[in-house]
């Protein structure tokens, strides 16, 4: 008898009845070790298991056909799997004990009477039989004609290379199922893990980060570094100005006097290089820098640390605005050196003479332009704090109508005030700090004072007194001038009466002068009139 | 106020999520190169120093500047809840004269920064900002120009989205959904909150290379 897998259920469910049914009538027993061995009962209990195993599985498929859902392959898979599993251990426990036993069918009826002998039969049906022989043939091929006992020698050797062969593809596709990553038939189940080290790195990269991104950390730069560079980017060419950068870094105090020295500083530490600076360096406004937005000059503030770059704003007219903001991009655009050289070039075309005295020499002798721009208006601003103070003059005089060209020199050798030959030679002798001092003294809060640091130069002989051309024009403005000026002035910024204070004086560089022309170079002081 | 969230990812796969970001957003990507400031207030603006942001943004024709203020994040149980970080904002538009401004006012210049990289701008559900960028420092004061990355290979990703008071809920869920579409390159967090790196990033962002290996945008 073959049991076929197909059958095995039915026949063994036929086995245990048959058994069962044909003990009691005859007499003989079964051996009672073959009935042990055989089980009835537990064979019974799993076959009906089994059974019901199979139909559930069977219903769970034609839910998922009514309902047009996916089964989920990998349970239908299990299950599968399991009642396989179950079905050959019953078949191989029945095949132990199957020799004692012959199947015969209980049940013939016309239904299955044609079917029975072939089913029962031994016999090969054809096409099995011609498969058979045609195997066998292939398989006895090349050793039909040796002795038996060869051919199974041969046959133990083949089988024994299948075996081998199937081992190392067995160990082939384990290894590489590890490789992989693919486990045994369960899908991946290795995550692949950074390194430890890897991972330190890599923390500790996010750490540094995010901490900057969040916090600053990592971008400070130290105190003794923040120096701002030579050439600026574009977009804070316009923004920023010497001053700005020198004052407003982190590590500043914030206090007055540390803006001075911190400052003062900075001021030596970009001290350009052509630059005969004579004394103490002066604060060089053209590093590409100081050339404000000439059109929206900020206000400057009498206590503005600011102010003292504020005097290189445009004056209020238009014209002037856009010719010095012309002019100043041009400026920008050339090399430092260059720059210097034009600076001076302009500086002394302006008829810079009606500077104070010890700015006039400079201009003349220092290579080093850039503190040009800036001693000018302080100096200006100093002595017409020293000529108001003394001389009481109501009338303030605006930069760029002191630099109105050398056709104003003239009158300025005629100058002789007292108050201004006492600043001639106190700028002629007194080192700078006094002269620091001294204008501290005249003007209180002006935060212009650290900025201003004189370089001059001993024993020089003015060809023209600055203070002189200064004078004449204040002395050549009439009664009514004032209200000329107040009329001319674009941008006031407060009173114009106040001038009597010296923190107001700066304001005085506003004011146009109705005979002269306007020097596009010298910026208006825009101050207000704040103590 | 708006809605924060940070995470970090490898240089060596940004490309990979710029596809990816490019896929889920559906806008071309806009460069971002901005310099920032960070301004302190000095001792004559109160006690506790107050931090300003400038920031210029130096990808435009004309440098354009902004200003920032970032308040305190929310706190309390519904913020520990919520995956993403909420905090008040304050932004504006200035002027380029903002930076002399604020020196004036009594800011100093606490450091300064430079961002470079590129952000999705787009809508789903509420407006999204995704940026990703290298943070860079400068050697010297204003040095543009010489910027190296301060980590060079790991970028910053940040994602915000404006919120309102009553509505910061909804934002922060949307928030939250969006970063679920990108788990498979890069863990997102709130700022200050560490994350690590996804290990199987490699995996995704080759087999993100590798399908839009044919798409030029």
């Amino acid at each position: 008898m073959e049991a076929d897998g197909g059958a095995a259920p039915s026949q063994g469910q036929l086995a245990p009845p048959a058994v069962e049914a044909v003990a009691p009538p005859k007499v003989e027993r079964l051996n009672p070790v073959v009935q042990q061995q055989l089980n009835l009962e537990s064979v019974k209990t799993r076959a009906l298991g089994l059974y019901k195993t199979i139909s559930h599985i069977l219903e769970d498929f034609e839910a998922f056909a009514r309902s047009n859902t996916t089964p989920k392959w990998q349970d239908a898979l299990g299950q599968f799997s399991m009642v396989s599993m179950d079905l050959f251990n019953i078949v191989e426990d029945i095949k132990n004990v199957s020799k004692a036993f012959v199947v015969y069918p209980r049940n013939v009826n016309a239904e299955n009477a044609t079917i029975l002998p072939v089913m029962l039969s031994s016999k090969l049906l054809p096409e099995m039989e011609a498969e058979d022989t045609t195997k066998r043939e292939q398989l006895l091929l090349g050793i039909s004609g040796l002795p038996v006992h060869m051919q199974i020698e041969k046959l133990k050797t083949r089988i024994d290379m299948i075996g081998a062969a199937c081992e190392a593809a067995e160990k082939v596709i384990s290894d590489c199922r590890k490789a992989y990553g693919l486990g045994s038939r369960q899908g991946p189940t290795l995550v692949p893990t950074l390194d430890k080290v890897q991972a330190a790195k890599i923390q500790e990269q996010e750490n540094l980060l995010r901490a900057a991104v969040n916090f600053g950390e990592g971008f400070r730069i130290p105190i003794d570094q923040r120096q701002l560079p030579t050439s600026l980017p574009s977009h804070l060419a316009d923004v920023l100005s010497f001053g700005d950068g020198a004052q407003n870094l982190g590590d500043n105090a914030g206090a007055y006097g540390k803006n001075t020295s911190s400052f003062s500083s900075n001021q030596g530490v970009l001290q350009t290089a052509g630059g005969q600076l004579i004394g103490r360096s002066v604060p060089s406004p053209s590093n590409a820098v100081s050339f404000d937005n000439a059109s929206t000059p900020p206000m400057a503030y009498a206590n503005s640390p600011r102010s003292g770059t504020n005097i290189m704003n445009t004056p209020s007219p238009q014209q002037q605005v856009q010719q010095q903001q012309q002019q100043r991009q041009k400026i920008l655009q050339l090399p430092h050196q260059q720059q210097l050289l034009v600076q001076q070039q302009l500086r002394q075309s302006s008829a810079a003479g009606v500077l104070g005295q010890g700015v006039m020499s400079q201009l003349h002798d220092l290579t080093g332009q850039t503190q040009q721009k800036l001693q000018q208006p302080m100096l200006q601003q100093q002595f017409q704090n020293r000529q108001l103070q003394t001389s009481h003059m109501p009338h303030n005089i605006a930069q760029n109508q002191i630099n109105q060209g050398s056709q104003l020199r003239s009158h300025i050798n005629q100058f002789s005030g007292s108050a201004n030959s006492a600043l001639f030679n106190a700028a002629q002798s007194s080192p700078n700090s006094q002269m620091i001092t001294n204008m501290s003294a005249s003007m209180q809060s002006q935060s212009l004072l650290p900025r201003i640091q004189f370089g001059l130069t001993g024993g020089h002989t003015q060809r023209n007194h600055p203070s002189q051309m200064l004078n004449d024009q204040m002395f050549g403005m009439g009664p009514s001038n004032p209200a000329n000026m107040i009329a001319m002035q674009q941008q006031q910024q407060g009173g114009f009466g106040n001038i009597s204070t010296h923190t107001q004086n700066l304001q005085s560089g506003m004011v146009n002068l109705p005979n002269t022309t306007q020097n596009p170079n010298f910026p208006q002081q825009r101050q207000q009139n704040q103590s | 106020m708006e809605c924060v969230v940070q995470g970090i990812i490898e240089t060596q796969h940004v490309e990979a999520l710029q596809i990816l970001l490019q896929g889920l957003c559906g806008v071309p990507k806009d460069r971002v190169r901005v310099h920032e400031f960070c301004l302190k207030s000095g001792p004559n603006l109160g006690v506790v120093p107050s931090e300003v942001r400038l920031l210029c943004d130096l990808a435009q024709p004309t440098p354009t500047w902004t200003v920032r203020h970032a308040g305190g994040a929310m706190r309390g149980a519904g913020a520990e809840q919520l995956s993403v970080l909420v905090r008040s904002v304050v932004e504006s538009k200035v002027s380029n004269n903002a930076l002399r401004f604020f020196y004036a006012v009594g800011y100093k210049l606490d450091h300064e920064l430079l961002k470079i990289g590129f952000a999705f701008r787009f809508q789903r559900v509420v407006p999204i900002t995704v940026t990703v960028t290298s943070a860079n420092r400068m050697p010297r004061l204003h040095a543009i120009d010489d910027a190296v990355p301060l980590t060079p290979g790991i970028q910053l990703v940040e994602i915000t989205a404006p919120a309102a008071g009553d509505n910061y809920n909804e934002v922060a869920a949307a928030v939250s959904s969006f970063c679920e579409y990108l788990v498979p390159l890069l863990h997102l967090s709130k700022p200050g909150v560490s994350t690590g790196i996804v290990p199987t990033a490699a995996a995704a962002a080759s087999s993100l290379l590798s399908n839009s290996g044919g798409k030029a945008i």
